[in-house]
């Protein structure tokens, strides 16, 4: 048998951690000068990495405008990344352990379709109001009172989408070329209904694996059946392969459209790199979130986004990422919300975050936190209207606020050449059969 | 506090059973099943869509087969049952007379199969998406969210997790846990003395796949949803590599080498502070995985907690048998 | 029909990377008794490595020479500083299986936050489509095939005209008995390391070229095909490594016309089942080399 203590002393390592969770806990609600967290929980490692860059994007310049503002009723804030590594079973202790050693939180964003499931019911039984990213249908009608969804389900991009090709670009037959993970093939089943309920035709359907080094017999059964146009979403390389090896068997490159997850600077530099900008441009089009890119609250997130390159030198690249967008415009609702009910107990705020989204009778609109904080001391109530523009949510706090039709332009930013404003979307979901 | 804590405890339960099935099949039987993770993820399958409704129920977003509604402990029974009876399929194809090294390659491609045909197949089990909203065992009586619940099921596990080691501690002391070793060091002989190596060894591959089966069942009645992301092949590899680390051949070895690796070094990397640009610390996160399990694999190669070198005297003569440790 | 030609035409792209890719990792199995998980992390790491030089402005054929290279060094490296010393301290298969893995996840966690997440594409230019009946393949793939042809010849040659190659062959049958005989095993492991690593490199190099964009998580995708093909041909045959890769390559692609896309892996992992069930030490192995090692 082994010396006792060997055992012993290895056995202490997982105490150890759980010490380390208990003195990191600090169990100490929030005094008048301690600093608020706000959480980004999302995949930083494994095949989804690129996400959790795109978040933490949205709460380095929301902090940086509140901080200049003088902070939450007196209270600095800052972020940190979580890593879910890409998957529910590891997401979970992720966000026991963020809640566990962190009172402060005062808000959480991220939580993708990777994970969400998981996350979203340890969030809300620790009643931390959460900004989601997840596009997927179960959270439609959710029960959680602590979510708010600022993005549109995965299936009305998919009525967008269809909506936008036929009545923009005359399209009548459609290629589907969805990866098959989560969060792109939750697109697939709405295509392909409101394609048919609308008169179209889809040539073929087909579920790709991603990453994989080529498709080129996927690509050649694809071009036999002659579409119009392909609609895709495959993330990481798998597009930028496909879509070059659909201009290397053709000839030439097909129209194609994306789905808003296309509209992020990493899609843009790796099908640009495979099959050239001219062709990008020329070709290619998507759905994006109902975003405008101007107005003063845009103007603010951006001057805060290009001033925190110095802490995260990418940044700057996410000014129209709308995922950004929306989530900087989530942590300040909620900073707002805080000033309004002079709380930081989320208990007490995280009912009024809807009405600082929606407005109330009498609020003023501001679009920079610190008009909101001006206009809480004059003893208004506020509405904000930032970078993503108006939300409206619904009952289950989830907000949609129509689509814009882009194209990218030669150095990746986006052009917006149609809109579709909520009530159309709302049209076409309904014409569509969703 | 309370749900990192009960997190902790059953993650740390389920790694425990896993780790202790790994134990049986690898290190008293040395068969090499790196199809494992497949076991556990039939288990919690098969407990999913046992104690959920139908899957026009929840705005029907998810398809699935069966939907039993069944209530608590049956889910848990039945993946027991999955798990014991994937094994003798698989076991007929793999374990015949292959080299440990072949082996290990066949079930490490049948686990790689599995996943691909679950995520391209989602009428069967909702492909990638995976099947959310699993009920919580009992969840109609009590509710889970609470502290004590949380704390039953934690103890539960843990409960469980003590039954199963001492089950096999009684294999591993008995005369069959003889012949599995004895088949396990030198198959020829074994044979030459009349034990039946594939009887054998298929029984233990038929145990863990049980116990793995459960461990899955446990989990997902834990964090309410499953998806192929959660059993990729290198999950089998990190269980295996707590096997290792921890001391194989011996169920004191497994039970700590759950705690060290699956729990121990996946969980406390996440307390180093964070600096640098995002996507920087998760990344040292899984460097440092990797350099502890190189490091204890250096300083402790026979495992932090060895097998025991088993001494057999004869009545009064001075020839022992021993049999070589660690294998 | 014609996709069926076509998708042949496309398999004997992806059985000539992965033919290269699979004789490097059965000859590390076959010299040094070492299943390198870490394999598929060395072949993207040198993917980016000519990527980086590629970027500069270097041609992309001598940007695959610094692939290899750097395939060979990080290999040998590898070899020198973290499997060898842990064979020598007797550590047994299964444990070296996991140290591979570790290493691989040592790897692509250190490869990550250097070149980032974003995917990357070579500057080349694909030169044109060539059409040939039903089959197409652009200038670049034709090119890979005769890499892979070269890498091949050069293979066969070294192992059976060069003092070296013989060397390794009597290392590979049995490495007490070759040092007995005077061969200096342990340099020749080294060379074995450096040419089987150069061969990853190129391995990747071509893999990027072909995909036309690749990242980071491509390098666990490359892992599994070339592990089969390597086992279906018989571990440690080079030979059979080539033969495995012809069948997997093929039946990746043809499958994915016959059957439908989703299911092209399944079809070429079940051939390598159906191989093993049949005859379990792979296709070119002799049957005694079943009880060995373990």
């Amino acid at each position: 048998m082994l010396g006792n203590h060997h055992r012993i002393g290895l056995g202490l390592v997982p105490v150890i951690a759980l010490g380390l969770a208990a003195c990191g806990s600090g169990s100490t609600a929030p005094t008048s000068s301690s600093p608020l967290l706000i959480g980004v929980i999302a995949p930083f490692t494994g095949p989804d990495a690129a996400l959790g860059p795109a978040y933490f994007a949205a709460c380095l310049p929301a902090a940086r405008a509140i901080n200049n503002a003088g902070g939450v009723s007196g209270h600095k804030v800052s972020c940190q990344e979580f890593d879910t590594r890409g998957e529910p079973a590891d997401a979970v202790p992720a966000a026991q352990q963020m809640v566990a050693s962190h009172s402060n939180l005062m808000a959480v964003v991220g939580c993708t379709s990777d994970e969400a499931s998981s996350v979203a019911p340890i969030l809300n039984q620790a009643h931390i109001p959460m900004f989601c990213m997840t596009g997927q249908s179960e959270f439609n009608k959710t029960s959680f009172t602590y979510f708010h969804r600022l993005v549109p389900p995965d299936e009305f991009d998919a009525f967008a989408m269809v909506g936008s090709a036929l009545d923009h670009f005359n399209y009548k037959k459609v290629a589907l070329v969805f990866g098959n993970d989560i969060g792109s093939q939750a697109f697939v089943g709405p295509a392909m209904t409101a394609l048919k309920n609308l008169g179209a035709t889809v040539t073929i359907n087909q579920a790709i694996a991603l990453g994989q080094s080529s498709y080129r017999t996927e690509v050649t059964a694809m071009l036999a059946t002659h579409p119009d146009v392909i609609f895709t979403e495959a993330l990481g390389p798998t597009d930028a392969t496909y879509m070059a090896e659909v201009k290397q068997l053709n000839g030439s490159s097909l129209p194609f459209m994306g789905t808003s997850a296309t509209i992020d600077p990493v899609w843009f530099a790796a099908v640009s790199g495979a099959i050239g900008v001219q062709d990008l441009v020329s070709n290619f089009s998507a759905v994006d979130l109902g975003v405008t890119f101007s107005g003063p609250g845009y103007d603010e997130f951006k001057t805060n986004l290009d001033a925190v390159a110095s802490q995260f030198p990418a940044a700057p690249k996410y000014a129209q990422r709308g995922a950004t967008l929306h989530l900087y415009d989530g942590i300040i609702q909620a900073a707002l919300a805080m000033d309004e009910t002079k709380s930081v107990d989320p208990t007490v705020y995280n009912a009024v975050i809807k009405d600082v989204g929606n407005g109330t009778t009498g609020s003023v609109t501001v679009n920079t936190y610190a008009a909101g904080v001006a206009a809480i001391k004059n003893g208004q109530k506020v509405r904000w209207v930032g970078a993503g523009g108006p939300t409206n949510y619904n009952q289950y706090n989830n907000s949609q606020q129509g689509y814009i039709l882009v194209k990218y332009d030669a150095s990746g930013n986006e052009v917006t050449i149609g809109t579709l404003t909520q009530a159309q979307t709302a049209a076409i979901i309904a014409a569509g059969g969703g | 506090m309370t749900y990192y804590l009960t997190t902790l405890l059953v993650y740390a339960g389920v790694d425990v059973l896993a780790c202790l099935a790994i134990s049986l099949q690898f290190g008293i039987s040395g068969i090499v099943n790196f199809s494992f993770i497949v076991f556990q993820a039939a288990g919690a399958y098969t407990a999913a869509v046992l104690s959920m409704p139908p899957d026009t129920a929840n705005g029907g977003f998810q398809t699935y087969v069966l939907g039993l509604n069944l209530p608590f402990p049956y889910p848990w029974i039945g993946a027991t049952i999955v798990g014991a009876l994937l094994a003798p399929p698989i076991g007929l194809v793999v374990l015949r007379r292959l080299r440990s090294d072949y082996q290990a390659i066949a079930m490490l491609v049948l686990s790689v199969i599995a996943s691909l045909v679950i995520t391209n197949t989602p009428q069967f089990l909702d492909g990638a998406a995976g099947i959310s909203l699993v009920p919580q065992p009992l969840s109609n009586i009590f509710n889970p969210y609470s502290d004590g619940y949380l704390w039953v099921y934690s103890a539960a596990t843990v409960v469980l997790a003590a039954i199963i080691f001492v089950i096999a501690q009684r294999i591993i002391n008995s005369p069959y846990g003889r012949s599995l070793r004895a088949m396990r060091e030198n198959e020829l002989a074994a044979s030459a003395l009349g034990k039946n190596s594939v009887a054998l060894k298929m029984s233990m591959f038929v145990v863990g796949g049980a116990i793995a089966g459960l461990s899955g069942a446990i989990l997902v009645g834990f964090i309410t949803t499953w998806a192929p992301s959660t059993w990729l092949y290198p999950e089998t590899l990190i269980l295996f590599a707590a096997v290792i680390v921890g001391g194989r051949g011996n169920n004191y070895g497994a039970v700590l080498g759950a705690l060290l690796v699956p729990v121990g070094f996946e969980e406390a990397t996440r307390y180093i502070p964070p600096f640098g640009p995002p996507g920087l610390i998760p990344a040292f996160e899984w460097v440092c995985i990797g350099g502890l399990i190189l490091g204890f694999l250096w300083f402790r190669p026979r495992g932090v907690i060895p097998e025991r070198r088993r001494v057999f005297r004869l009545a009064a003569a001075s020839q022992p048998e021993e049999e070589r440790g660690g294998g | 029909m014609s996709l069926i030609v076509a998708a042949f035409g496309f398999g004997l792209v992806t059985m000539s990377i992965i033919a290269i890719a699979a004789v490097g990792f059965t000859m590390q199995f076959g010299i040094t008794n070492m299943i390198n998980l870490a394999y598929g992390q060395v072949m993207i790491a040198s993917a980016y490595a000519a990527y980086a030089v590629n970027n500069a402005g270097v041609s992309i054929w001598l940007s695959m020479v610094v692939g290899a290279v750097f395939g060979a060094l990080f290999s040998f490296l590898l070899n020198r500083t973290i499997y060898a010393p842990f064979q020598r301290k007797g550590t047994n298969l299964i444990g070296m299986v996991i140290i591979s893995l570790a290493v691989s996840l040592v790897i692509a966690n250190v490869l990550l936050p250097i070149v980032g997440y974003y995917s990357v594409s070579y500057h080349l230019d694909t030169g044109p489509t060539l059409h040939a009946g039903s089959i197409a393949l652009t200038g670049v793939q034709i090119a890979i095939m005769a890499v892979a042809v070269v890498a091949m010849v050069l293979i066969y040659a070294l192992l059976h005209f060069t003092r070296l190659g013989k060397a390794m062959r009597a290392t590979a049958a049995n490495p007490t008995l070759a040092r007995n005989c005077g061969i200096p095993t342990a340099r020749v492991i080294d060379f074995a390391w450096l040419i089987t690593g150069a061969l990853c490199g190129v391995a990747g190099v071509v893999a990027g070229m072909n995909s036309d964009a690749f990242s980071v998580a491509n390098g666990s995708e490359f892992l599994i095909p070339i592990i089969a093909a390597s086992v279906l041909g018989g571990a440690g045959h080079p030979y059979g490594a080539m033969i495995g890769a012809v069948i997997i390559g093929e039946m990746t692609e043809v499958s994915a016309a016959l059957i439908t896309p989703e299911y092209k892996q399944v079809a070429a992992f079940a051939a390598l089942v159906l191989v093993m069930v049949l005859r379990p030490q792979g296709l070119l192995a002799k049957r005694g080399t079943l009880a060995a090692a373990g």
